[in-house]
């Protein structure tokens, strides 16, 4: 180097002040201190922006390299780049220190701050200079969640000959892709994909299926985590349950069913669906008569059991292991549609979610596969009229369906869900294919057909004559009984108002309930939307901040069954090549700064 | 033809209030929500659009946006918050300057500082030109009769003489109107016959604003009718029986009453108003631009400042009832001089003017689509 560095630091803020946990005294104490530092000042909220003033203030230090550290100080670079030009030193030497990219905002705020310093101070990029220490992994791994992500994850790495204990929430495993009729855009059945998967699973010798189950407590280290698991009581032993329904036959109490969605019932003890894995009857506390009297009432199903599976008795359990490696593929939950009352969700009998209508077209489902629109029955039990879905119920002959419902909107969700245009467009030619007399329309705002063969699936939907309308419909309105679609075609320039006999919305996705807590337990961050957030967007989509914990998944955004797929198969690679090695990385945040800053030292040659 | 585009006009109409015009991604649901967009005028969307594309000759013929009351229910549907109807209002302000023929509208729109001090100037110019005419002819220490300082007569030439003068200027301004919107373009031309048969709405519109009160909230719809009914019965007042008005001390009631009710409705209206602007919670009193509170502050004002004279001149006290009677006329001449025909009280004749306009506008678009267009289809597969 020609002559010698005079470095100045000056933290700016874009929000109003440093992050609470910040404690920036002692980052300026620690900063000061590094070699060729002549200056430290806090500009404080969004400094100066005329870079006359700042070239004055770089000529009269004579500094020669300039830090900006603060939230997002990239934000200010360009002042400062253009007053080192004017002051005649070398614009690139304005070196940055994200305190927010990287994650120097939350839990140890101060020390990852200094070390984000140091490292801008000395002109090593952060990621180089803290390189996470290697630890030895444990060659089990734990899967959260047994959804399309978590099964891939499990058999890939089973299946190479690995322990995986998989953790599922819900009495079977399957998740969202279970319910699903048919896949886009081939049209796979998708239960005819998934089930095979889901045996084995239940049958794979390498995998511990713990269903009803759900993480307590994480502890230990990176490669060596010991996690608390805690399995709720099933109330039926699964090895003995032969799934004959004879319990289900006489329990008396009714609630919809969650595997269809709410568009059928099932019993207090139930099995969710009949590929169900673990394929064993579930009794669900919090309806069954006999667990909410405290032992006292009913027990019908206790009586007609014949392979006395049934033990009202049986209680949670926690238990311990130990894991090297964690997987989150939580998935995500869709979108309340109950909560845009425009749409008329939960009020108009004939406004359906996408999952009750994925329900409702599969042959699995309450009418057998037949789209019929909902009629009045007189419930026995309750002697009261409901809407209900009949096997015998007249068909729709015509049906709206409205894209973007709480996504890529600011009162609700602001991203793009990703999959409802494809999977809108995927109803429209099941409505069309077991239909052909009805009417389709696709109320749109943009056509997101992004994937492999997406395009052409919308083509196809457009030869089979469904009425593609560029326009988001603002609600559902009744005109004689009938439901009124309006909305601004601005293709033709046209207002269309079309009357439809059934409104199918298109609702998005959002992160799965149960996410925040999972994070703190787990210690990984979420983004704004609340997904977990990757590592790196580009260059690490499945892993987290900590060591040995990944990410598989629509939990980490919203993405359809390829994308998750191919997901959960890149993160099984990860955690195989960590146990085929016996060596993961630590977390980052466990990196001592003494250790970055020798590090960023002799990358940057000063001593 | 293509259309010329004009890049810079979105920053323009930034000054009249559009500052969120960008943020539409043109998914249509606030025309689709709209009570008014309806065949021919699908509205606020294809406008937000013409501001985003700069197109400022199609946006100038546009009579969509008086056709816009500001519910506020695009904007609070809007997924985008784009602000649909701040941005129809903006361009309600942004056509008044473009009608207005010496561009004294432009600059009051775009510097509020500027219309300030064509306010005060005006004040000052009224105020020196009545405390003149009134020492000279009169004497301060009389009201009304012989020897008043301010003379009902001559108070009465004096509003002939303005109201014909802002009458002429906003003849020539909606006559521009009329250029813009139906005069230049060749596929615009209706007969005659059209005009005399369309003629009813502009009472119509300009007394009842009916059309107002089919947005769904009815509560703006009354305030405002309120406002203008209290406004026209001073009006008519003022215009016709200054002579009644000013006779005192007694109570007249025959035209007190009248006089009465209107000052309150003023006053309550423009208070009710400023309220809600300050208080911001309805979405049509979420932005304010600065001559919408130059507006009220000089409505309540002038309102003030009228009743305050009279009760003065009941009260007996003649010099300081004469004192606010300057004061009142130094607030209502700039109010009416700059704010009717080139500032936000020129809609009195624009909104009529603009349904009028439309249903012309919508009978030559008839008149050139072929037969069963606009209409939706009944679709069969």
């Amino acid at each position: 180097m020609s002559e010698p560095l005079r470095i100045g630091i000056y933290f700016c803020w874009k929000g109003t002040a440093p992050a609470e946990c910040l404690n920036l005294s002692a980052v300026a104490t620690y900063v000061a201190g590094l070699p060729g530092v002549c200056r430290v000042q806090d500009l404080g909220s969004r400094p100066n922006p005329d870079p006359h003033f700042w070239s004055q203030e770089i000529r009269r230090q004579r500094l020669n390299r300039l830090v900006l550290a603060g939230d997002s100080p990239g934000f200010f670079k360009p002042t400062f780049s253009t007053a080192m030009r004017q002051a005649g030193g070398d614009p690139t030497e304005v070196r940055l220190a994200s305190f927010r990219e990287h994650g120097a905002t939350q839990g140890e705020g101060t020390e990852r701050a200094k070390a984000v310093t140091a490292c801008a101070v000395l002109g090593v990029p952060y990621g180089l200079a803290a390189v996470p220490q290697s630890t030895t992994v444990h060659p089990d791994t734990l899967v959260i969640g047994g959804g399309v992500a978590g099964i891939q994850v499990a058999l890939e790495i089973a299946d190479a000959g690995n322990k995986v204990i998989l953790v599922e929430r819900s009495g079977t495993i399957g998740g969202h892709m279970a319910m699903f009729d048919k896949t886009f855009p081939t049209l796979d059945c998708a239960a005819c994909i998934l089930t095979p998967k889901m045996v084995s699973v239940g049958q794979h010798e390498n995998i511990s299926l713990w269903t009803l189950a759900e993480l307590e407590s994480v502890g230990g280290r990176p490669g060596a985590w010991t996690v608390k698991i805690r399995r709720k009581a099933r109330y039926v032993d699964i090895e003995a349950c032969v799934s004959c329904h004879a319990c289900e036959e006489v329990c008396p109490v009714q609630v919809d069913s969650e595997f269809d969605s709410g568009i059928s019932k099932r019993k207090a003890v139930y099995l969710p669906f009949p590929q169900a894995v673990p394929n064993a009857y579930i009794i669900d506390a919090e309806h069954c008569t006999r667990l909410l009297s405290g032992g006292t009432k009913c027990g019908a199903c206790l009586k007609k059991c014949l392979k006395e599976a049934i033990h009202f008795d049986e209680e949670d359990q926690l238990t311990e292991l130990e894991v090297g490696n964690i997987v989150v593929a939580t998935g995500y939950d869709v979108f309340d549609a109950g909560r845009m009352e425009r749409y008329g969700y939960g009020i108009l009998p004939n406004v359906l979610t996408a999952l009750e209508f994925e329900r409702l077209t599969n042959a699995a489902g309450p009418t057998g596969g037949r789209i019929v629109l909902k009629s009045l029955k007189l419930n026995k039990r309750s002697k009261q009229e409901e809407w209900v879905f009949d096997p015998e119920g007249e068909s729709p002959g015509s049906v709206a369906i409205i894209h973007c419902v709480g996504s890529r909107d600011h009162n609700y969700n602001p991203y793009c869900s990703r999959v409802c245009c494809m999977y809108s467009l995927k109803f429209a030619h099941l409505v069309k294919e077991k239909l052909p007399e009805a009417r389709v329309y696709e109320y749109y705002i943009d056509m997101r057909t992004f994937g492999k063969g997406y395009e052409q699936f919308f083509e196809r939907i457009k030869d089979e004559g469904v009425f593609v309308v560029r326009g988001r419909s603002a609600k559902v309105g009744t005109q004689d009984g009938r439901m009124i679609i309006k909305g601004e075609d601005m293709l033709s320039d046209h207002m269309l108002e079309f009357p439809v006999d059934m409104v199918l919305l298109a609702v998005g996705m959002e992160s799965a309930a149960g996410t925040g807590e999972l994070a703190a337990c787990l210690g990984i961050r979420r983004d704004e939307d609340g997904w977990f957030r990757e590592l790196d967007y580009n260059i690490d989509p499945t892993g987290t901040e900590r060591g040995g914990v990944y990410m598989a998944g629509a939990c980490q955004g919203p993405k359809d069954i390829p994308d998750t797929v191919a997901q959960a198969s890149a993160v099984a690679a990860r955690v195989l090549r960590s146990i085929v090695s016996g060596c993961g990385r630590e977390s980052r945040d466990t990196l001592p700064l003494a250790e970055i800053e020798a590090r960023a030292r002799a990358l940057a040659g000063v001593s | 033809m293509a259309v010329l585009s004009n890049p810079r006009l979105i920053g323009e109409l930034e000054k009249y209030g559009a500052e969120h015009v960008v943020k539409c991604y043109h998914c249509g649901n606030c025309s689709a929500t709209c009570p008014f967009s309806r065949e021919p005028f699908l509205f606020p969307r294809k406008s937000m659009r013409y501001l985003q594309m700069g197109l400022e000759e199609k946006l100038k013929g546009n009579l969509e946006p008086w056709l816009c009351y500001y519910c506020g229910e695009c904007s609070e549907q809007c997924p985008r918050e784009a602000e649909p109807g701040e941005t129809m209002m903006s361009m309600r302000r942004w056509l008044t300057a473009q009608y207005d023929f010496t561009g004294i509208s432009r600059l009051f729109y775009q510097s509020w500082q500027l219309e300030v001090l064509a306010l005060l100037l005006v004040a000052a110019l009224t105020g020196l030109g009545f405390w003149l005419y009134g020492t000279t002819h009169g004497s301060l220490a009389i009201y009304d009769g012989p020897g008043a300082f301010l003379p009902a007569s001559a108070v009465h030439v004096f509003d002939w003489a303005m109201a014909g003068l802002l009458a002429g200027l906003l003849a020539v301004n909606c006559a521009r109107m009329w250029w813009f919107t139906l005069g230049r373009e060749q596929g615009m031309r209706v007969p005659l016959g059209a005009y005399l048969r369309h003629l009813w709405l502009l009472p119509v519109h300009f007394l009842t604003q009916k059309r107002y009160r089919e947005c769904e909230r009815k509560r703006p719809w009354a305030i405002h009718l309120a406002l203008m009914l209290s406004y026209l019965t001073m009006l008519v007042l003022i215009m016709f029986f200054l002579e009644d008005m000013q006779r005192g001390p007694g109570i007249s009631w025959s035209v007190h009453v009248l006089g009465y009710l209107a000052s309150l409705g003023l006053v309550a209206t423009a208070v009710y108003a400023l309220r809600g602007r300050l208080l911001r919670r309805e979405t049509h009193y979420k932005y304010s631009h600065e001559t919408d509170w130059i507006f009220l502050i000089l409505l309540l004002y002038v309102a003030l400042t009228g009743v305050a004279q009279h009760v003065l001149h009941r009260l007996g006290l003649p010099l300081e009832a004469n004192l606010l009677y300057l004061a009142h006329l130094m607030g209502v001449v700039p109010m009416l001089v700059l704010e009717v025909p080139f500032s936000k009280w020129a809609h009195l004749a624009y909104r009529p003017l603009g349904m009028y306009f439309s249903c012309l506008q919508a009978e030559a678009l008839r008149a050139r689509a072929p037969a069963g267009a606009g209409q939706p289809v009944a679709h069969n597969v």
